[in-house]
C-alpha cells in the first residue's frame, strides 16, 4: 500500500518537471545569441528574403507569443517540424533511438558488469598492490577524453592494423538481414563499445570496491564467515547485495543520459545515433529539434531516476518505509 | 599467442581488400560530408548536406562549376541554347529534346516551368534570383521563356549560380499533387534526369547513387557514387591516409604546413582551386574613427600580406591587391591597387588624423571579427598583431556563425574578416558596395559608385560595363570600405590516378555544379 502510494507520489512529480522542463529549455534556445533566419535563407541571401523567412517560420512573433504557442503545440503530443526537413520531429528522435540505444545499452551493461566484477575482486585485499594498481588504472580510464581515445583506437585497429570498421553501424556492401547483418553491425560495434566502456568502467571498479570493503568490515560479515560459509558466498551473496546501492544510484544516473550521453563517440565514429543528431541540429541551429531532444532527453532521466528509487526500493526496504 | 592472432587478422584483412580492388568491382567514389542531408529535396530548404546528392541526381536549366575561374559564367544543362532580348527582358531557352527522367518520362520545358513557378509561389532559396521573373511561358515542349520584370545581364550567370545549390529541375508528373517541394513519395527517393540515379539513404549512413546508363551526356565513368556522413575531421583523414577514401573535400582540409609533405608523396595529388571570392577585411564606416578615410587608409598601409602569407598559409595563397580576385580575368582593373605596406605612413597619417600614441602606447581600440572559418581565423590572428604595431590596440573575438552573421547585418562590429564575391557576374559589386547593397555591412554609401552600378547593371554593352566596374573598383580602393587581402583557395586531396573530379581543371565546365562528379575518371577508365 505503501509502496503503492510512493510509487503514484513520484509519477505526479513528472508533471511539473516537464512543464519546467519544456520552459527552461525554451528560454535556454531565445536567449541564445545567433539568428537561425540566415542559416536557414542560405547562401545568397539579402534582407527582403530574410525577412520573408522570418515570417515563414514564425521568427517574427514576440517572444512570449512563441512561448505559448509552443506549449500548446507540445501540450497536444506534437514536437513541431524541423527547421530544415521539414519532417515532424519525433519521427526524427524516433528513427535514431534504436542506433543510441544499442550503443550506449550495450557499453553500459558490459562496464556495469565488468566494472562491478572487478572492483569486488579487488575489494577482498584493500591496499595490496593489486588493489592499487587496479584503482590507479580505473582513475587513469576514467579520466582520459573518450574522443581522444576513440582516435586511438581508430589510428590503432583500422590504419595500423587493419582489422576493424572505423566508422558507422554498417558495412557499404554488408548483407542486409540475417545472421551475417547483425555480425557486421557487432564489428562496428567494437571500437565505439570500447571507447565508450573504457571510460565509464573505471567508475564502477572504484564504486563496487570502495562499497564492498565497507561492508566486509560489517559485524554480519565477521558472523557470515565464523558460520562457516565460503567466501565466494560470504562475497557474492552477503557483501555485493548491500554493497551494490551505491553502483544502482550511479547506473540510475547513467541510464538517464543513455540517449544522449554518447554525443562525442557517435560524432568520432560517425555512429547514426540520436547524440550526433543532436550535434547537427545545434550546428544548425535547427531549433525544434534541439527542443524535442532535449525534452526526449529530460524526460529519459525522470524517468531513469523513477526507475532507479523502484530498483532501490525492491534492494532495500527501508526505502519503501 | 595473442600478437601472432593479430597479424593474422590483419594479413587476413589485407588479402580481403587486396582482391577486392583486383577482380575489377564497380568504380566506386566515396566522398566523405561533415553532416547528414536533411532530406533529399534541396529545392525547398539550404541544407549544405544535401546539395552533393541532389546536384548529381537533378538536371539543373543551366549550370557553373569551378570552371568560373577560367571565365565560364554558365553553361547549358538541361539548356542547349539561350537567347536574350533585345529590350533585355524575355531569355528564351532552347532544351536538349533527348533527356529523360529517371522513371524514362522525357524533361521538357513543363517541368522547367513547374518546378521554377513552385519555388516562386513558395519562394524557397533560388526565389532569391528567380524573384525578378515575371512570367515563365512555354513555348514548346522544348523551349521555355522567361519574362523578366527588369532587364538584368546578370541574370543567366546568377541562375546558373543558384542552381549549383537549389534550382534542380524536377519531374512535374511527380511532384504536382504536392504542396510544394516538402513531401510526398520523393522528398527522398529522387527522380531526377542527372547523370546518376537514386538508390537509397540508409537514415544516419549512407547516401548510394549509380551510374544513369540513359544519361543523355552519355554514363558517367564513375559507377556508384556514395555520400557517408564523417563528422571527425581528423578521422576522414585517417580514412584518406589509410587509403579507404580517395578523395577528401575541401571541407576536410589537411593543415597548409602540412602540404609540403603530402606533395612530396606519389600516392597523393593535392589540388588547389581558386574561386570568384576574395578573403578580405570589411571595415565599418559608421563607427569612428574608422569612419574617417585617413584612418582606413593607415590601417591599408599597416597591412603586410606576404608576412601574413607566411604565418597563416605557409606561403601558398596568392595574395590580393586589386579590388577583385585572379579569376575575374578582364575584369579586373590592374591600376587600381590597394596601398602598399608602410608602416611609417600608416603611423605619420594616424597622427595627423588626431590620433597620436597615448601615454600607453594605444591610439585607439578595435575589436576584429572573423566568421567560423579557418582561413579567416588565421589571417585575423596576423592582421591583430600588424595593426598594434602601428599603435591600434585590436583585439580578436570569435562568435559561432549563426550570431557572427547576425552581428554583420546589424551592422554591429569594427573589422571583420569577409568574403566578398566577384562573380559569376560583376553586378556582385553591387551587392557589397552600392548604398543598401544586401552585403554592404560597412555602411558605405556613395553617389556615383551608385549610379554606374544601376546602369550597368542593366547593359549588355561588355566596353560599356568593363569602363563602369572599373571606376567603381578605382573607387572602392581609394574609398577603402573594404581592404582585399587574398585570392581564396581550397584545399583538397586525391588519390593518384582519380582524375576530373570539379575542383580541378579536367573537370571544369563539365562537372554539372559545384557539387557535380560527371567528369570523374576511376583509375584505369
Amino acid at each position: 500500500m505503501r509502496l503503492r502510494r510512493y510509487v503514484l507520489l513520484r509519477v505526479l512529480q513528472f508533471v511539473p518537471v516537464t512543464f519546467v522542463v519544456i520552459v527552461l529549455n525554451f528560454l535556454l534556445i531565445h536567449l541564445a545569441p545567433g539568428d537561425i533566419s540566415l542559416l536557414l535563407a542560405g547562401e545568397n541571401a539579402d534582407p527582403a528574403y530574410l525577412a520573408l523567412v522570418r515570417e515563414k517560420f514564425g521568427l517574427d512573433k514576440p517572444f512570449l507569443e512563441q512561448l505559448w504557442r509552443y506549449l500548446i503545440q507540445i501540450g497536444s503530443g506534437d514536437l513541431g517540424l524541423s527547421f530544415r526537413s521539414r519532417q515532424p520531429v519525433l519521427d526524427e528522435i524516433l528513427e535514431k533511438v534504436p542506433a543510441t540505444l544499442l550503443l550506449v545499452g550495450t557499453s553500459l551493461t558490459l562496464s556495469v558488469a565488468i566494472g562491478t566484477w572487478i572492483g569486488t575482486w579487488i575489494a577482498r585485499r584493500p591496499g595490496s598492490t593489486l588493489d592499487s594498481a587496479v584503482s590507479f588504472a580505473a582513475v587513469a580510464l576514467f579520466s582520459v577524453p573518450v574522443f581522444w581515445f576513440g582516435l586511438m583506437l581508430i589510428l590503432l585497429f583500422t590504419v595500423e592494423i587493419p582489422i576493424l570498421p572505423a566508422m558507422g553501424m554498417t558495412s557499404l556492401d554488408g548483407p542486409r538481414s540475417g545472421p551475417g547483418y547483425i555480425l557486421d553491425i557487432a564489428r562496428h560495434m567494437v571500437l565505439p563499445v570500447a571507447a565508450l566502456m573504457t571510460v565509464s568502467v573505471g567508475q564502477y571498479v572504484r564504486l563496487a570496491r570502495t562499497s564492498v570493503a565497507d561492508v566486509l568490515g560489517e559485524h554480519f560479515i565477521t558472523t557470515v564467515r565464523a558460520i562457516g560459509f565460503p567466501e565466494r558466498t560470504v562475497l557474492h551473496h552477503y557483501a555485493l547485495r548491500n554493497a551494490l546501492l551505491p553502483v544502482v544510484t550511479v547506473l540510475g544516473l547513467q541510464l538517464g543520459l543513455v540517449l544522449t550521453g554518447a554525443v562525442l563517440t557517435e560524432t568520432v565514429f560517425s555512429w547514426p545515433g540520436l547524440g550526433r543528431m543532436i550535434y547537427e541540429a545545434i550546428l544548425a541551429r535547427d531549433t525544434p529539434v534541439i527542443m524535442g531532444a532535449f525534452i526526449v532527453m529530460s524526460l529519459t532521466v525522470a524517468l531513469a531516476s523513477l526507475i532507479t528509487d523502484l530498483v532501490y526500493a525492491a534492494l532495500d526496504p527501508r526505502v519503501a518505509l | 599467442m595473442n600478437s601472432r592472432i593479430l597479424a593474422l587478422a590483419a594479413a587476413g584483412a589485407l588479402m580481403l581488400i587486396g582482391t577486392a580492388f583486383a577482380q575489377g568491382q564497380p568504380a566506386t567514389l566515396v566522398v566523405p560530408q561533415t553532416g547528414e542531408p536533411k532530406t533529399l529535396s534541396p529545392n525547398m530548404a539550404s541544407d549544405s548536406h544535401a546539395f552533393g546528392p541532389g546536384s548529381n541526381v537533378y538536371s539543373h536549366l543551366v549550370a557553373l562549376d569551378w570552371g568560373i575561374v577560367k571565365g565560364t559564367t554558365a553553361y547549358g544543362d538541361l539548356a542547349e541554347s539561350w537567347t536574350t532580348s533585345a529590350d533585355g527582358k524575355a531569355v528564351t531557352f532552347k532544351l536538349h529534346k533527348n533527356v529523360k527522367f529517371h522513371d524514362g518520362k522525357p524533361v521538357t520545358a513543363h517541368d522547367v516551368k513547374f518546378t521554377y513557378d513552385t519555388i516562386i509561389r513558395k519562394k524557397y532559396p533560388s526565389f532569391v534570383v528567380l524573384k525578378n521573373v515575371r512570367e515563365i511561358a512555354v513555348a514548346d515542349d522544348h523551349t521555355v521563356v522567361l519574362h523578366l520584370t527588369d532587364p538584368e545581364t546578370g541574370f543567366v550567370p546568377m541562375l546558373a549560380q543558384v542552381s549549383t545549390w537549389t534550382a534542380k529541375i524536377y519531374p512535374k508528373h511527380l511532384w504536382e499533387g504536392q504542396d510544394g517541394f516538402e513531401g510526398g513519395p520523393h522528398l527522398n527517393a529522387p527522380i531526377g534526369s542527372g547523370p546518376f540515379k537514386f538508390v537509397r539513404w540508409e537514415k544516419g549512413g549512407v547516401v548510394e547513387l549509380e551510374a544513369n546508363p540513359d544519361y543523355f551526356r552519355g554514363r558517367p565513368k564513375l559507377d556508384r557514387l556514395i555520400y557517408r556522413p564523417m563528422a571527425d575531421i581528423n578521422v576522414a583523414r585517417a580514412e584518406f591516409d589509410a587509403g579507404r577514401l580517395h578523395y577528401l573535400p575541401y571541407d576536410y582540409a589537411p593543415p597548409l604546413a602540412e602540404v609540403p609533405a603530402l606533395k612530396r608523396n606519389q600516392n597523393i595529388k593535392v589540388v588547389f582551386t581558386p574561386s570568384h571570392f576574395s578573403r578580405d577585411i570589411q571595415l565599418n564606416l559608421a563607427r569612428p574613427p574608422l569612419d574617417k578615410r585617413e584612418v582606413r587608409l593607415a590601417i591599408a598601409h599597416a597591412i603586410d600580406r606576404e608576412a601574413m602569407n607566411k604565418l597563416a598559409f605557409n606561403g601558398l595563397w596568392t595574395p590580393a591587391i586589386h579590388a577583385s580576385v585572379e579569376s575575374q580575368g578582364e575584369w579586373i582593373n590592374r591600376s587600381a591597387k590597394f596601398p602598399e605596406h608602410d608602416k611609417a605612413k600608416a603611423e605619420k597619417l594616424l597622427d595627423e588624423a588626431g590620433l597620436p600614441r597615448k601615454a600607453d602606447g594605444w591610439r585607439f581600440a578595435v575589436t576584429v571579427t572573423p566568421p567560423n572559418f579557418v582561413d579567416c581565423k588565421a589571417m585575423m590572428e596576423v592582421l591583430v598583431q600588424q595593426l598594434r604595431q602601428v599603435g591600434i590596440n585590436a583585439k580578436l573575438e570569435q562568435f559561432d556563425q549563426a550570431t557572427w552573421f547576425r552581428r554583420q547585418f546589424e551592422k554591429n562590429f569594427d573589422i571583420s574578416c569577409y568574403f566578398t564575391r566577384y562573380g559569376p557576374d560583376p553586378d556582385a559589386f553591387r551587392e557589397h558596395f552600392a548604398t543598401g547593397g544586401g552585403r554592404n555591412f560597412q555602411s558605405f554609401s556613395n553617389k556615383e559608385l551608385d549610379e554606374i552600378a544601376a546602369k550597368a547593371s542593366v547593359s549588355r554593352d561588355r566596353a560599356e560595363r568593363k569602363k563602369a566596374y572599373d571606376r567603381i573598383q578605382e573607387i572602392v580602393v581609394s574609398e577603402l570600405p573594404y581592404i582585399n587581402l587574398f585570392n581564396e583557395q581550397k584545399t583538397t586531396l586525391l588519390r593518384a590516378g582519380w582524375d576530373g573530379f570539379n575542383i580541378e581543371e579536367s573537370g571544369f565546365d563539365k562537372s554539372l555544379t559545384w557539387f557535380g562528379f560527371y567528369a570523374v575518371k576511376p583509375p584505369g577508365r
